[in-house]
């Protein structure tokens, strides 16, 4: 930089709020003698119409190139004084806000001399910081206004019709031949008492029918690059090949019921899961007499230690069918414990005890074992084995994650957690955002959820990515961090270390940064061994400066 | 990359005791990687130097400087030939072979090592580096599945385990698989059991100091 | 010695650190003035070498003040901070430096009173522990 450093110090009475403890007009005689200073004024109410005018009048008169306020806090004000920067044709990050209020004159009010020394230093820091500061630009980017999502079970139909009736067109990719996911092999939904099949094809048939929605199945995503707003993605069907560019995407692959290979001598004719289940549900294909049902059937063990929520209503529900269809059946619900949330649920169990399904419970520690024709269960209250009598044994399988959902997390760059279920920017936070900026989640994908949940994440979903959508451009201030490549050891740090997976490796072999990606933490400056990332807003310089101003020289 | 670790500082402080202007040589190649001596190490190491000093009351003047390659010598000329005159001992902050350049290309400066240098490894997460090539100079990689005896088999086995494996961890190095019992079901694995039954070859182990000479790439004399 | 007043520089986060530390204001909690907060947008902005920084150039103590963990606006950046300042007073020690000159602490936007207690407890340790050996001509 070969201006001259010119800066203009402005320090604020806030009514009594600051001038009842601090000198001011000694804290302007001394912020007027720092180096650089060329202008120390003082201002009643600096945010008032007075202040500001009064500051872009200083910045002409004396010709200024960097202004500090001295004030209250940066968190309320700062957005106001940076705009009086800009009015007065300076950028607006040439701007340095001190918080001699709230830090200062309203938390030392008993020890003026103390406070006066403080404000001084935060002073003086601030300048020394001040000498460093850099223009900072705003990056705009056009929002092509399309949407990819991934699925076609509940979720995705959902997203995907909530998003055309907003007026945007979708892309819509299937990996089966058929869309509709795991509804389309289940028998009736509870408490609604809806068939899977009708729900599904009213669905189906919307999706053809809209005119914004294009689908395509047997569909494989291959590659994702890009940033919010500009993904340029590419899928292939068959052999043919589709690149297109997208705003935003949303994520609702689902998940697929575990087949228990190896629990409970599962064979898929006498031992079989609640979605075979459902299949001859469908048919009403039993003969089976004496049903008894084995919930948490590879769930909440070591390998997989999570509870998938929907598999005791599964079996609920299923037992109340199984007691409609067929006369006098025996039924038992062998369970660790009962997921039946909510009222309608609880109600739907109550109604299965009154049925006549008896449920028993087992410890982890000692499981139920199936034999030819009946299971054998060592039952707590009674204090030993009992047999029960089995024509048919149903496991209440967990939903599990896709095996492609490893190499979706890699081609989308967002995380899955260690079930593999992609993991969310926060679980109450931001429950349907991914932490990079423009993909949304919903559905199975997610965890496993009920036919209502699903809907209300997809319909949430859609609903984050028009806020996307719905502008032509979108900005991101500069705030970001910025590789120097010619410093960078491309060592992979900053790619391990981003909390949103956003630096990556370009086609000169060094790390680079999206500005429309980075959130601006700061991480991956401060962890980068060859010191290599730049960030103009809180930089390395600025720092030091204000370190060094710690200590009245 | 080659893996390197800062020595303690008490060591390094007593290294360096007799000297008052120290030129603090970090590289920006294998030891940035491993966070060990990059630009960011260097200026720590500086910053501690300079604190140590303060506390004793003694003058240090630290000057923070970093090569590409420090194993590479026009790498190091430019940077060591500005500075000249301006410190009296160079604290390298680069692997074993970065210190040798630096003292051979400048015999008439002590040259001092910040580094202990470790091994030829892997990153198996962000600060965690482990063995995994001990440059043996013949390597049996082909024979065992991409996994090598020479580093992670705690005796150096080459044709097969020991038996005093217990559940697969072995028994000299009780906190690591044993090398060989990995070997066998990678091999299994890629339906190249047989390899376990070649002849085993006798290791063309390497006599130090080792030399690699490419005829092809040398330069002609031209008289 | 008596009348030692550390000098205390803090690295204190936009999203909750600094917000407490506006809220201890606008609650008028009384503190004492030794602190001096240097704000970043987020603890894990913080590296090894500006700690060290800090106290070369004067300070008789460092903290970093940061989100409750789990709660960090940058998702991680406060672990990687507590990861560093620890770091930090394991360097403190090979040379001799009191390593409870720096600290890790973690609060909410929303934990005023705790802000200011954290600037009582940190002014009160670093009394006792006396003046930074870097900095003996400070009175």
């Amino acid at each position: 930089m070969n201006t001259e450093l010119r800066i203009g110090v402005f320090i604020c009475h806030c009514g009594i709020n600051i001038a009842g403890v601090l000198d001011i007009k000694g804290l302007c005689e001394y912020a007027k003698a720092l180096p650089n200073v060329v202008t120390a004024q003082a201002n009643l109410f600096t945010c008032a119409e007075t202040g500001t005018s009064a500051i872009k009048k200083a910045v002409k008169d004396n010709n200024l190139n960097r202004v500090v306020v001295a004030a209250c806090t940066p968190r309320t004000h700062e957005p106001l004084f940076r705009a009086s920067c800009k009015e007065a044709g300076i950028n607006p990050f040439l701007f340095e806000m001190v918080n001699i209020r709230e830090h200062c004159s309203w938390v030392h009010r008993h020890n003026k001399d103390a406070a006066q020394a403080k404000a001084g230093d935060l002073i003086r820091m601030a300048v020394a910081k001040a000498a460093f500061l850099e223009p900072i630009e705003t990056f705009k980017s056009k929002v092509e206004p399309l949407t990819l999502v991934i699925g076609s079970g509940i979720a995705g139909m959902t997203s995907a019709l909530a998003l055309a009736d907003q007026g945007f067109e979708v892309i819509l990719i299937e990996k089966e031949e058929n869309m509709g996911g795991l509804l389309r092999h289940l028998h009736k939904i509870a408490p609604a008492n809806v068939a899977a099949s009708e729900l599904i094809e009213e669905k189906i048939a919307a999706i053809k029918k809209n005119k914004r929605i294009k689908y395509f199945t047997s569909a494989i995503l291959e590659e994702v690059t890009g940033y919010v707003g500009n993904f340029s993605v590419r899928f292939s069907c068959g052999n043919d090949s589709y690149t297109c560019k997208v705003g935003v995407i949303i994520v609702a692959t689902g998940g697929i019921p575990l087949r228990p290979e190896g629990l409970f001598n599962y064979d898929g004719k006498n031992v079989i899961t609640q979605s075979e289940l459902e299949i001859k549900l469908k048919k009403r294909d039993i003969e089976a007499k004496s049903i008894v049902m084995i919930q948490c059937a590879g769930a909440r063990i070591p390998e997989r230690n999570y509870c998938s929520r929907i598999c005791c209503m599964v079996a609920i529900k299923n037992c109340l069918y199984l007691k409609d269809i067929i006369k006098d059946a025996k039924i038992f619900v062998l369970f660790r414990d009962i997921q039946a949330y909510g009222v309608e649920n609880e109600a739907l169990l109550l109604k299965a005890r009154e049925a006549g399904v008896r449920f028993i419970r087992y410890r982890p520690d000692t499981p139920p074992v199936v034999e030819n024709g009946k299971v054998k269960i060592y039952h707590p209250a009674m204090g030993k084995e009992i047999f029960l009598p089995a024509d048919l044994v149903v496991l209440s399988t967990p939903i599990v994650a896709h095996d492609d959902a490893e190499s979706i997390s890699r081609i989308l760059k967002v995380p899955i957690n260690g079930n593999k279920f992609f993991l969310e920017a926060h679980a109450k936070l931001s429950p349907l955002d991914f932490a990079f900026n423009g993909i949304y989640l919903c559905g199975n994908a997610r965890y496993p959820a009920t036919v209502r949940e699903a809907t209300c994440q997809a319909l949430g979903a859609a609903s984050r990515a028009c806020i996307t959508l719905s502008h032509d451009t979108i900005e991101r201030v500069g705030t970001v961090a910025s590789v120097q490549e010619e410093l960078c050891s491309t060592c992979f740090t900053c790619i391990k270390v981003c909390p949103y997976n956003v630096p990556y490796i370009n086609e000169r072999g060094r790390a680079e940064i999206e500005p429309m990606q980075c959130q601006g933490c700061g991480i991956c400056v401060a962890e980068c061994p060859a010191e290599a990332i730049e960030f103009k807003y809180i930089s390395d310089k600025q720092i030091m400066a204000a370190c060094e101003a710690l200590l009245a020289s | 990359m080659i893996v390197g670790e800062r020595k303690p500082m008490e060591e390094l402080l007593g290294m360096i005791e007799d000297f008052e202007r120290i030129l603090v040589l970090g590289c920006k190649g294998c030891v940035t990687v491993c966070c060990a001596g990059g630009p960011k190490e260097v200026k720590t190491l500086s910053t501690l130097i300079r604190m140590d000093r303060k506390q004793k009351g003694r003058k240090v003047i630290t000057i923070e400087a970093s090569t590409e390659l420090q194993c590479e010598p026009e790498s190091i000329r430019p940077i060591l030939e500005k500075m000249a005159n301006q410190y009296d001992v160079v604290l390298s902050m680069a692997c074993g072979a970065g210190v040798q350049t630096v003292a051979k290309l400048f015999p008439d400066k002590l040259v001092l090592p910040a580094l202990n240098t470790n091994f030829t490894g892997i990153a198996e997460e962000h600060g965690v580096w482990t063995e995994a090539c001990l440059a043996c100079g013949d390597c049996v990689l082909g024979r065992t599945a991409g996994i090598c005896p020479v580093t992670l088999c705690a005796k150096g086995l080459l044709n097969g385990p020991c038996g005093g494996a217990s559940e697969g961890k072995c028994e000299v190095s009780k906190d690591q698989p044993c090398a060989w019992q990995e070997i066998y079901h990678a091999l299994k694995r890629l339906n190249r059991l047989h390899y376990l039954k070649q002849k085993p070859q006798v290791k063309n182990w390497p006599v130090h100091p080792g030399r690699v000479v490419r005829e092809d790439l040398r330069e002609v004399e031209t008289t | 010695m008596d009348n030692f007043e550390p000098l205390i520089a803090v690295f204190s986060c936009h999203y909750c650190s600094y917000a407490a530390a506006d809220l201890a204001g606008s609650s008028r909690i009384q503190y004492p003035p030794n602190i001096r907060i240097i704000k970043v947008p987020c603890t894990g902005r913080v590296s090894v070498n500006h700690i060290l920084m800090a106290l070369e150039d004067g300070s008789d103590g460092v903290y970093v003040a940061g989100c409750l963990k789990g709660t960090c606006h940058f998702i991680r950046g406060n672990y990687k901070a507590e990861k560093r300042v620890q770091y930090v007073k394991d360097l403190l020690s090979e040379i001799n430096i009191e390593p409870e000159r720096v600290q890790m602490y973690f609060m909410s936007a929303a934990e005023g009173t705790k802000f200011a207690n954290v600037a009582l407890e940190m002014t009160e340790a670093i009394k006792k522990i006396g003046h930074s050996p870097l900095n003996k001509s400070r009175s």
